[in-house]
């Protein structure tokens, strides 16, 4: 990083200061309450893609323990895909029963709540109460279908918003970040390695340890050595959201299986490959080093977009001290066994990489807990960290969703 | 009986423990392997790689037969250990990392 001028975005983003950051809202478990209701329980949150719920009737049920509610999002049978609290209007049982720990994707025609057999429709709505009879005179089935939750979509990506009555639309709430992400063909690299676990640490410190690249020399010494070191680069800060351009260093000889992995992948983050399907909006300086853009959604979502690459990082609030993290990596899908052999190199060592990242997260959240360090003191190359902590503030003192 | 197609008859020793089918249980060989039977196997393989996905590439994807597939399943584990003997001085696990079996791998069971 010698070539770069000192504290450039410090210069660049003045209006961000450099002051140091308290620690209190990544240990206290007042400052999470807070922040439940007053950004979880508010903002627009990626649920998915569509690609989850392929056709009519199929649906994605997700946990959110934060907000002590399931959201079930159903393909309705007109085209639309809808989110509704998984939540029985009889006597409040879960309606899609979770089967495990974590996501669940499904397909019914309709939706029965076991307790009951009480019975909704694609769109939500009540159509079957066992023994109607029975229920009273000026019960009217008409108006107690599912308790929606705000739904829509961008490039495939399903969000929802908990609010009854969210404050801007997912499209405001976005602005200039959507535009800068979209027209990528995130739908064409459609096959998926998801990995998920909890973390027992505070989601920010997660999403922090994420939103660098000053922690790539030394965390990542093992899985990429020698291999993105130039420093941030294009970095925007754009709403509530923040991205930047990792670029990756003169390129050195890979050992054997790694050369020929790269010889037979579609996509890469470490080689120069010829850009095909990035946007315009994605490496303006059109840098030949340029490798992939590291990007994060306020509040809990990363995006990360490369050629014949793209992954995503969230972190979901568990507590103040626990959250779930899923990282999910999409390529082509392989047209060879060739092809797949390379695909299971990449994902290998991308997975690899991120038990380098998670290493330090459950540590840093017991030594912040000791209370030993009030504030934390950033680099100027942890502009993103410095950005997510401002946009945070700015939510919790009533300033936020514009 | 032969495990594997007749042309990599000098494979058949690794067939019987290393052609695993799934990431998860590649995973677990690789973490409940020694750092000498990591670099043993990376090296019986390694000239083997080109020839062997020269072999697969001749079957649509999903249509290998099993002992081809066995044959490719041996290229994965390859790809799982690869890090280890050329990143990571073999060590078995990761380096400094997260506890790796705490991460849940949703294609894990799936076969290749």
């Amino acid at each position: 990083m010698s070539a770069v001028t000192p504290r450039r975005w410090a210069k660049t983003y003045p209006w961000l200061g450099e002051d140091p950051l308290p620690t209190a809202p990544y240990t206290s478990a007042e400052f999470y309450r807070a922040e439940v209701e007053q950004v979880f329980k508010k903002v627009w949150l990626c649920l998915g893609r569509v690609e989850e719920l392929p056709a009519p009737g199929h649906y994605k049920l997700k946990r959110l323990d934060f907000a002590a509610t399931s959201v079930l999002a159903i393909h309705g049978r007109d085209g639309v895909i809808r989110a509704f609290h998984n939540t029985c209007s009889h006597r409040g049982n879960t309606v899609v029963v979770p089967q495990g720990d974590w996501d669940q994707c499904g397909r019914q025609q309709a939706f029965t709540c076991r307790f009951h057999a009480w019975t909704y429709s694609d769109r939500g709505e009540l159509i079957g109460v066992l023994e109607p009879e029975g229920m009273p005179a000026c019960f009217d089935k008409t108006k107690h279908g599912l308790t929606p939750i705000a739904c829509a979509t961008w490039e495939g990506f399903i969000f929802i918003n908990l609010d009854a009555e969210p404050a801007v639309s997912l499209a405001e709430f976005l602005g200039d970040m959507g535009r800068h992400f979209a027209a990528y063909p995130y739908h064409e690299l459609s096959q998926n390695f998801t990995y998920h676990t909890v973390l027992n640490c505070n989601w920010k410190v997660g999403v922090d340890a994420f939103a660098e690249a000053y922690h790539v020399t030394t965390i990542h010494a093992g899985s990429f050595p020698g291999t993105f070191s130039t420093g941030l680069q294009m970095v925007k800060l754009l709403g509530d959201h923040r991205t930047t351009a990792v670029c990756f260093d003169p390129p050195r000889e890979s050992p054997p299986v790694a050369k020929l992995a790269q010889s037979k992948a579609r996509g890469s983050l470490v080689n120069s490959v010829a850009s095909k399907s990035l946007p315009p909006t994605l490496n303006d300086e059109r840098r030949n080093d340029y490798a992939f853009e590291l990007s994060v959604f306020f509040p809990n979502w990363l995006l990360h977009v490369a050629e014949g690459i793209w992954f995503t990082h969230q972190f979901w609030p568990l507590g103040h001290d626990r959250c779930l993290w899923e990282g999910k990596y999409y390529l082509n899908p392989p047209r060879t066994h060739s092809e797949r052999w390379a695909q299971e190199h990449a994902v290998v060592l991308q997975r690899n990489a991120w038990l380098e990242d998670t290493a330090t997260m459950e540590g840093t959240h017991y030594a912040l807990s000791s209370g030993a360090k009030p504030t934390m003191q950033l680099h100027d190359e942890e502009i993103l960290v410095r950005h997510g902590y401002h946009v945070l503030d700015q939510y919790m003192s009533g300033k936020g969703a514009r | 009986m032969a495990l594997l197609p007749a042309d990599f008859a000098p494979l058949e020793t690794w067939a019987v423990d290393w052609a695993l089918p799934t990431q998860n249980q590649r995973w677990d060989k690789r973490l409940a392997s020694s750092s000498a039977a990591l670099l043993a196997f990376y090296q019986a393989l390694l000239p083997w790689l080109e020839p062997i996905l020269a072999h697969a590439d001749q079957f649509a994807l999903g249509a290998l037969p099993e002992p081809s597939a066995r044959l490719f399943d041996l290229t994965l584990m390859h790809a799982e250990i690869a890090p280890n003997v050329e990143l990571y001085k073999c060590a078995p696990n990761v380096p400094h990392s997260f506890a790796e079996r705490r991460f849940i791998a949703v294609h894990g069971d799936a076969r290749h």
